[in-house]
């Protein structure tokens, strides 16, 4: 059998071929198919995001400022006069009460103010005559 | 290349676009419809791949970095596209690329697109019988006798790579009409 060599054969072509005119037509037929540019597309969200983030970002800060107001205006301590006052006059705490609260250190701090109290009253007993009436009788 | 730098601008001007991409299309139609035609082998099959080729370097001009020939990038485009639809028919069809392949051979005969004697169509049979790769070097080099400077542009392979590639399939080729 004799041995087939490409290059001692001529060129073998393809055989392929084209409808007639095919050529002519396919430039039209591509341009045809060929995306117009659209104009681009922007959302209404899009278009006013920067608008809607600052509403929210105002809505929050609003929301906030009963708060921040609350927490401002709330002492964290309360002040001597305003609690000697609240247990004096609105409290139910009694005499007692408060006696029980007191530690032995407190109570003899308490002494001096108690006897000079004392001096006092004797002194206004000694010297108001009204009084000494109020004692006669 | 100067040359081409201008055109490809012209390309991308979108006041210049249009006619710039009619010039296109009629200098490449030919040899991109040659390229596709051989890897598809069917006329009607061609001209659908065809027109997806244009349509994507269309689209894909303004991606285009002028990095490679505006030739290579063109056919690297139209390669890739008839390789997917070969690859889309074959499972459309469920039967491997090479048996769709065969399948498309011997159905040419009735084509009347194809005009091939006997010998044409012994190398049409031979070619589907090489690998992937080698099939498309041998149809770029022989067929359409590209230059194998520009198949290594299109394909990426070195040009060592691609004469090694062509030498076996020539071999395997002259191996082939001899047995049949």
């Amino acid at each position: 059998m004799k041995e087939f060599k490409l290059e001692n054969e001529p060129k073998i072509e393809s055989g392929f071929k084209t409808p007639d005119h095919y050529f002519d037509h396919f430039s039209a037929k591509v341009l045809q198919q060929l995306p117009e540019s659209e104009p681009k597309v922007i959302s209404i969200f899009q278009k006013r995001k920067a608008v809607i983030m600052m509403v929210a970002a105002l809505l929050v800060l609003a929301l906030m400022i009963p708060i921040y107001t609350s927490i401002s205006t709330t002492p964290k301590e309360l002040d001597q006069t305003t609690l000697e006052n609240y247990l004096a006059y609105q409290s139910s705490l009694n005499q007692y009460d408060l006696i029980s609260e007191l530690e032995t250190e407190d109570i003899a701090k308490m002494q001096p103010v108690s006897s000079a109290e004392d001096k006092v009253i004797e002194d206004i007993l000694t010297t108001d005559t009204d009084m000494q009436h109020l004692l006669i009788e | 290349m100067q040359e081409e730098l201008e055109f490809i601008k012209k390309l991308l001007n979108p006041k210049t676009q249009n006619e710039a991409f009619k010039e296109l299309l009629l200098e490449y139609q030919r040899p991109l419809y040659n390229h596709i035609r051989n890897i598809v082998l069917h006329h009607d099959d061609a001209d659908d791949v065809l027109q997806n080729t244009f349509v994507k370097v269309f689209q894909y001009l303004k991606n285009f970095k002028g990095e490679s020939k505006l030739f290579s990038w063109m056919y690297r485009i139209a390669t890739n596209e008839a390789l997917t639809f070969l690859n889309q028919k074959s499972k459309i069809n469920r039967i491997s690329s090479e048996e769709l392949q065969n399948k498309t051979i011997d159905n040419l005969q009735a084509d009347v697109f194809f005009d091939g004697n006997e010998i044409q169509l012994k190398l049409q049979k031979a070619i589907a019988n090489l690998p992937q790769k080698q099939q498309l070097v041998f149809k770029m080099k022989y067929c359409e006798e590209l230059k194998y400077e520009e198949i290594s542009e299109i394909l990426g392979t070195s040009v060592g790579a691609l004469k090694a590639s062509y030498h076996h399939a020539v071999k395997k080729i002259e191996a082939f009409v001899t047995a049949n």
